[in-house]
């Protein structure tokens, strides 16, 4: 994605519709990639993928065969605590949160992806204030899908279950009850930085929340910050992601990931 | 599509120690609010549904608009009347030679799911035998076609916008199995003399799979021709494509995005 490239091509394209050129020249500025014409046969095959199946509440769904497995069931090996092992508890076969355990971190790094991860706040769970079990998934250690089950009352919209942390709130509220399997599939742009350290183009972030659009391909504005308004430092263009430790017991299952293009 | 700039502007204030209220309200996705504000409307309370199985269908979102549930075709009309595919053992059949299906609504920025089946019956022949798709608007097209074993050209895959971009990869599975397609499309806006504003955007996901990632659809759908826009209104039908082959569709739902 490159939004400096966009108004280009639709002038482009304005200018085809316009002055009916060569339907050759219009074909290649028409294709995603201008090294093939249209319906091109000697252009590669997409690379073959047997898709997983859904999780039901009951029974954990499968990853796609590409899919980097961060958890299946059955161990930690993928995560740190940011520095060492990591010290959140494996309870039948799921990751449970252990508050002052820190952020639960991959031990690899991403940037573009696609990734899958269910959340759940157990059914006995009486967070401290009534204002709901927190957590949340940080794309890059820095930029936050939002993770929160209200208890009794509102919380601020920008800070709900699918919120872009402080930026954007959810378009909707599909959140399931207490003691129930949520999911988010998550499509994550990184950021790209210039060499001086300026922003080239912001991160985009779509998030479905339980099969329904919350988040669509909106512009991260930078690093989320608590209170205060969100900026870009230039940073590496793969870095680990990290499951926020916000002083609650909340459950995680099936979390995997896909690199995307780059 | 100024929001760059925005961003810009607020870094560039931070960097300049402008107050942090206007940096704030640079930060926000509607200037209308602050931070963490509670006046702000709460988003809708969704109950989500259920996804599907191979052997049962799932249920849609409670705000959908159902336009197929395994009963009857009453959302749905052909170009010059009442809908002539079939619905057999509670699914939708393509009544090859009647047309495209067209969704009765109009609908423009939207989250639209749908499952379809190549029968084992049928005999996929590269894009023959095999072939359908779901044009948003009635004309900007998302690719149905068995890409399971069946090499075609990569931009008229399953998953393609066809003609334009080919899936990120082929996720289909085998005939007779059912696939999903869960789809997030933005209409194109046109300015006032006819000028394209902005063009129009989809993101596909393929049995759970992401095959377009927001990618900018180049124009109306077109056979060996070039994509161009002209303007149209801003909610149009959506249809399923007739090509002569006898897919099968269940579990179809709208939900209408924004505007």
């Amino acid at each position: 994605m490159n939004p400096a490239k966009s108004p280009s091509s639709r002038r482009v394209v304005a200018i085809c519709g316009g002055l009916v050129l060569s339907a050759t020249a219009c074909a290649q500025q028409s294709q995603s990639d201008s090294r093939y014409k249209i319906h091109d046969m000697a252009r590669p095959q997409p690379s073959v993928v047997a898709p997983g199946t859904p999780s039901t509440q009951a029974n954990v769904g499968t990853a796609p065969a590409d899919a980097i497995v961060l958890f299946d069931g059955t161990d930690l090996s993928k995560w740190s605590d940011g520095s060492g092992d990591a010290r959140w508890r494996l309870v039948d076969g799921v990751i449970e949160s252990v508050p002052g355990g820190g952020y639960l971190t991959t031990r690899e790094a991403f940037g573009d992806c696609q990734l899958h991860l269910e959340w759940m706040v157990p059914a006995d769970l009486k967070p401290k204030g009534g204002a709901g079990a927190n957590s949340g998934v940080y794309l890059m250690q820095q930029y936050e899908v939002q993770i929160l089950r209200r208890e009794d009352r509102p919380t601020y919209p920008d800070g709900m279950a699918g919120a872009i942390y402080g930026q954007h709130p959810p378009l909707a509220a599909p959140d399931l009850p207490k003691g129930e399997w949520n999911t988010f599939d998550i499509l994550f742009t990184a950021p790209r930085f210039d060499e001086d350290g300026s922003l080239k183009t912001p991160a985009y972030c779509t998030v479905i929340f339980n099969g329904v659009v919350v988040q669509n391909h909106v512009e991260i504005f930078g690093r989320t910050a608590a209170g205060q308004p969100p900026t870009y430092a230039k940073h590496p263009d793969r870095m680990p992601i990290s499951i926020q430790d916000h002083g609650d017991r909340v459950r995680f299952r099936n979390i995997w990931i896909r690199p995307m293009g780059e | 599509m100024s929001t760059p700039r925005l961003v810009v502007l607020s870094t560039l204030a931070a960097v300049g120690l402008v107050s942090s209220v206007a940096a704030a309200q640079q930060s926000q996705s509607d200037p209308r609010y602050k931070v963490h504000d509670m006046s702000r409307p709460q988003p809708p309370v969704v109950d989500p549904g259920t996804p599907s199985s191979q052997a049962k269908a799932g249920t849609a979102p409670a705000d959908a608009v159902v336009l197929f549930d395994g009963t009857n075709l009453s959302k749905w009309r052909a170009g010059n009347g009442d809908a002539a595919w079939k619905v057999v053992d509670g699914v939708i059949e393509v009544a090859a030679g009647t047309g495209s299906l067209i969704t009765r609504e109009s609908f423009g920025d939207c989250q639209f799911h749908i499952e379809w089946m190549v029968p084992t019956s049928l005999e996929p022949d590269g894009q023959k035998g095999c072939n359908s798709g779901v044009f948003f608007m009635e004309m900007y097209e998302v690719q149905i076609l068995h890409s399971n074993g069946n090499e075609t050209y990569p931009d008229g895959m399953a998953g393609s916008l066809y003609g334009q971009y080919p899936p990120l990869v082929n996720a289909c599975r085998p005939q007779g199995e059912w696939n999903t397609y869960d789809i997030i499309f933005t209409a194109p806006r046109f300015n006032d003399n006819g000028s394209v504003k902005t063009p129009a955007y989809c993101t596909v996901l393929f049995n759970g799979v992401v095959v377009q990632n927001h990618v900018e659809f180049f124009g109306r759908t077109a056979h060996m021709r070039p994509a161009a826009y002209s303007k149209h209104p801003d909610r149009l039908p959506i249809s399923i494509q007739d090509h002569g082959d006898k897919l099968r569709f269940r579990n179809i739902w709208v939900r209408p995005l924004g505007q």
